[in-house]
C-alpha cells in the first residue's frame, strides 16, 4: 500500500508554511531556502522534499541547479470545504456569543 | 494565556472551540429551544421556521430555512442528549449517505462561562478531502484565488 502525503500534514509545520510562502513569491534552490533558517541543509531537505510528495511545490532542473517552484493550484485545496467550513461556525459562534450577551443584559 | 477559540482537524474530525460568556445551562438552552436557537442558527441573512423540536434521542429537530429566495428543509436527529453537558446529533437527508456525518457539542463550567467543544465526525478522512475537491470545482475561478492570495500575504508576512 503506497501511503500519500496529506496536504494538510504538509501545512501543519510552520517550517514548512514558511517555504511555500518564500516559494510564493520566486523559485528557490535548496540552499537559498536553508539560508532562511536554523535548522539544517538535510532537515530543510526533508521538508522540501514532503512538499514536493504532497504536490504543494515541483523540483525544476535549471542547468546545474535545482529549483523549487510553489504550486498554487495544490495549495487552493487547502482553503476549501474545511475552511469554509470553519469560517462558517466561527461565524456562528460570534452569532451565539452575541446573542448570549443580549439576552444576558435584559435579564439584569 | 491559553487560546480557548481553535480550530484543528484530526484525520476524520474537525474540533472547533469557543469560550462563552455565559452560565452553561443558558448555553444548553439556546441550543435546545427553538425560540432561541432561531436568533443565531444558519446562515447570516436567513430566517428559521421551526417544524418540531423533540431534543431526546432519536428524536428529531425539523425546520425551515428561508433564505435567498428558498425554503430549505432540515432535518437533525439527536442521537445523545445529557443535559447539560452533552448534546450529539446527526445531519440527515445530503444527496449521499456518505456526506453526513455527526456532530457532537461539549459543554464544560469554566469559572461561570462555557467552553465549547464542537466535534463534527465524518465517515472517513476520504470524505472531507472529497467535500474540499468538490467545493474547489463549484467556486473555482476568481473567489478562491483571491483568497489563496490573501492567504499567501498572510504566509509572506509572518
Amino acid at each position: 500500500m503506497t501511503q500519500t502525503r496529506d496536504i494538510f500534514q504538509a501545512i501543519a509545520d510552520p517550517t514548512r508554511r514558511q517555504i511555500i510562502g518564500m516559494l510564493a513569491r520566486k523559485s528557490l534552490n535548496v540552499n537559498a531556502i536553508a539560508q532562511e533558517f536554523d535548522i539544517t541543509r538535510q532537515a530543510v531537505s526533508l521538508h522540501v522534499q514532503l512538499l514536493n510528495e504532497c504536490g504543494l511545490i515541483v523540483i525544476k532542473q535549471q542547468g546545474r541547479e535545482r529549483y523549487c517552484e510553489a504550486k498554487l493550484s495544490k495549495l487552493k485545496e487547502v482553503t476549501d470545504w474545511v475552511d469554509q467550513y470553519r469560517k462558517y461556525w466561527d461565524n456562528k459562534f460570534d452569532s451565539l456569543e452575541s446573542y448570549l450577551a443580549k439576552i444576558q443584559k435584559k435579564k439584569k | 494565556m491559553e487560546n480557548y477559540n481553535t480550530f484543528k482537524q484530526e484525520e476524520n474530525i474537525l474540533i472547533h472551540t469557543r469560550l462563552l460568556d455565559a452560565p452553561r445551562d443558558l448555553v444548553w438552552e439556546v441550543w435546545t429551544n427553538p425560540e432561541h436557537i432561531k436568533e443565531w442558527w444558519g446562515p447570516n441573512g436567513f430566517s428559521l421556521t421551526t417544524k418540531s423540536m423533540t431534543v431526546e434521542p432519536g428524536k428529531i429537530w425539523d425546520f425551515i430555512m428561508h433564505g435567498m429566495g428558498k425554503d430549505w428543509d432540515n432535518k437533525i436527529e439527536y442521537v445523545e442528549v445529557k443535559k447539560p453537558s452533552l448534546l450529539t446529533y446527526k445531519h440527515s437527508g445530503e444527496r449521499s449517505e456518505d456526506y453526513n456525518f455527526t456532530v457532537s457539542i461539549l459543554f464544560e463550567d469554566v469559572e461561570g462561562k462555557t467552553l465549547l467543544t464542537m466535534k463534527s465526525v465524518f465517515k472517513s478522512k476520504a470524505i472531507i478531502e472529497e467535500l474540499n475537491r468538490k467545493v474547489n470545482a463549484i467556486e473555482g475561478g476568481k473567489q478562491t484565488l483571491n483568497r489563496l492570495e490573501n492567504y499567501l500575504k498572510i504566509l509572506g508576512n509572518e
